[in-house]
């Protein structure tokens, strides 16, 4: 076989009589025609439309319907903005909106100081540290099952080993049920998803540093700069752009994401952590009633759309300046 | 001055690795606890006299019991035939779709790909409400099949997204060569593209795969029998409703996540490149 043969397998013009029936040979052909980019995005633009673009426009028409499946009674009929108004009176979706903004601002605080201190300290190249930056970010591969489910056995009233070591070295008197006060409940949520979240960050981070070229440094060091100053000049500036990004990803994981507060306290005590996204769930899961939980979600989802408009619009004035 | 005193240098690189090992312990020792938790036997996890931090003996009754007390084998079972769907569904259509993206300047194409991040927006319950009324319609809800397509919603653009980028770092020049030596478009993706992408592909693979294993609130709203139920919603039925013993739950976790840590292990360097290449970049 020819070289080109070898390479040109596929596309093989010279036919022989089996090629009819070789479906890679028709392929071939349809490759060569005008129909190539459409035949390439099809099968996913026809997956994304049917099972993502249509489910969500349903799901949005649904928050002005009336969908109760424990009330056939109330039919399915439209009824405007009525869940929007009830949501207006409802004491729960305004204490969930407030709380979902402290669990986004405070995870994503410590969140984004624990990625930056880890990665600032593994990204110097110093024997040993590479493992350690793969170590670090495992957390963040771990489902939610696991890791809410560790952290509440460990956190536990009766048998949590962080109990235990807070009472031997003098910190707490006798062993807390972390999840029984509004307070300590919330701080133990926002602890449990630091562990799981902080490496996102940290991965982005490190991969940033990465980037930033060497000569930037020893430029700054023939100038003599200090460690601070080269930290504000030259190594804040290249982290910018990703810490915009990974944050906005973030913060759209957070609000959307009941799993961990579903798994380690169902918004309770009360509605002490309480947010958004597990109240829609709450609401659709155990109540069934779809149309308000769609109401709820339309509403984050505006959140959502007018967080990331805004902030993309606040650091691309600061980046400006 | 560029080189700094012996001192200063050994005083921060000590500060380097106290700061290093303090992050590996805290994001290891919770796993280890789960672990030791996991061979302990009952009577060394409820105890009279306060936490035991060295079991009287280590034993592996709680793995044998999770898997055959428990329907876990099914809820292994029942997540890989999910997790096989997704990742099907994902790689055949999100493989060519993001080399399209990746090589072809076709109108609308800015928009699309704009469209895909947007998707990351809309909150889960938004879909899987609408989900759940159409699989009901056509006989998908609570089948392995169904919550497999439904995980394909989130997934697949990811899967996009990621590979996009791996197939942008891959030269031009390799197609071009193989077009002029005869190759047609699809002969050049399949002969060459392809098979210089596949650590990329296998790492997206990975990555999907992993979240899909992973997942929990879609199965728990999708699934509502031990016959399709996945692995996260009977652990945390065990933890909640049957009050399985501590000892059994952490094997739970443990087994499930041994295929995570396995996989993440051999392919988080080209896996790790792969997902920061976008944010990076652009």
């Amino acid at each position: 076989m020819s070289a080109r043969g070898d390479l040109g397998w596929i596309g093989d013009t010279t036919r022989s009589g089996l090629d009819r029936f070789n479906p890679f040979v028709h392929l071939a052909k349809l490759s060569e025609g005008r129909f190539w980019v459409a035949a390439l995005l099809t099968p996913a633009i026809v997956i994304i439309a049917l099972i993502v673009v249509y489910p969500t426009i349903y799901g949005i028409t649904l928050s002005f319907r009336e969908m109760r499946l424990l009330r056939p009674d109330l039919g399915t009929g439209f009824v405007g903005l009525k869940h929007y108004i009830d949501m207006l009176q409802d004491q729960v979706f305004w204490w969930s909106l407030r709380n979902t903004a402290m669990w986004v601002v405070l995870s994503i605080a410590l969140e984004l100081a624990l990625g930056m201190a880890s990665a600032l300290a593994l990204n110097r190249s110093l024997p040993g540290l590479k493992l350690i930056g793969v170590i670090v970010l495992l957390p963040w591969f771990l489902p939610n099952v696991v890791a809410g489910n560790m952290w509440a056995l460990m956190l536990d009233a009766r048998l949590g080993v962080i109990n235990d070591i807070l009472v031997r070295i003098g910190v707490l008197d006798t062993f807390k049920a972390w999840f029984a006060d509004p307070t300590s409940a919330f701080g133990a949520a926002v602890l449990v998803e630091a562990w799981h979240g902080f490496p996102f960050f940290t991965l982005f981070i490190m991969a940033a540093l990465k980037g930033i070229p060497e000569e930037h440094y020893e430029a700054a060091a023939v100038d003599g700069a200090s460690r601070f100053q080269v930290f504000r000049w030259i190594t804040m500036p290249a982290l910018k752009p990703v810490i915009v990004i990974s944050v906005i990803l973030h913060v759209i994981t957070l609000v959307n994401s009941p799993d961990l507060l579903l798994i380690l306290t169902k918004g309770g005590p009360g509605n002490a952590t309480m947010v958004l996204s597990l109240y829609a769930f709450e609401n659709a899961y155990s109540d069934f009633d779809f149309g308000y939980s769609a109401a709820l979600s339309v509403v984050m989802l505006a959140l959502l759309l007018l967080f990331a408009y805004l902030y993309v619009r606040a650091s691309n004035l600061l980046a400006n300046q | 001055m560029i080189v700094r005193s012996a001192t200063t240098r050994r005083i921060e690189n000590i500060a380097t690795y106290a700061v290093a090992l303090g992050f590996a312990a805290f994001c290891v020792l919770p796993l280890l606890w789960l672990l030791l938790t996991s061979l302990k036997p009952e009577s060394d996890i409820i105890t009279s006299e306060g936490v035991v931090y060295i079991p009287s003996k280590l034993i592996l009754s709680n793995f044998v019991a999770i898997w055959q007390q428990t329907d876990f084998p099914v809820l292994f079972r029942n997540s890989l035939v999910t997790t096989m769907v997704t990742v099907a569904l994902s790689l055949t259509a999100g493989t060519i779709a993001a080399y399209a993206f990746s090589r072809e300047y076709f109108a609308g194409r800015q928009s699309m790909l704009l469209g895909l991040l947007l998707l990351r927006m809309f909150p889960a319950v938004v879909k899987i409400i609408p989900l759940f009324i159409i699989m009901r319609g056509l006989g998908l809800l609570d089948t392995r099949v169904g919550l497999g397509i439904a995980y394909t919603s989130f997934l697949l653009p990811l899967f996009i997204w990621l590979m996009k980028g791996f197939f942008d770092a891959i030269p031009r020049d390799l197609e071009d060569a193989a077009r002029i030596d005869g190759c047609t478009r699809l002969g050049a993706l399949w002969r060459i593209v392809l098979p210089v992408a596949r650590n990329g592909i296998m790492a997206t693979t990975i990555f999907i795969g992993i979240a899909a294993w992973n997942e929990f609130i879609f199965a728990l709203i999708l699934t509502t029998s031990a016959g399709s139920r996945t692995w996260p919603v009977g652990l945390q039925l065990m933890v909640g409703e049957f009050q399985l013993p501590w000892g059994m739950l952490a094997a739970g976790g443990v087994l499930s996540i041994i295929p995570v840590v396995i996989l993440f292990a051999i392919v988080q360097r080209s896996m790790l490149h792969g997902l920061t290449e976008g944010a990076t970049k652009g």
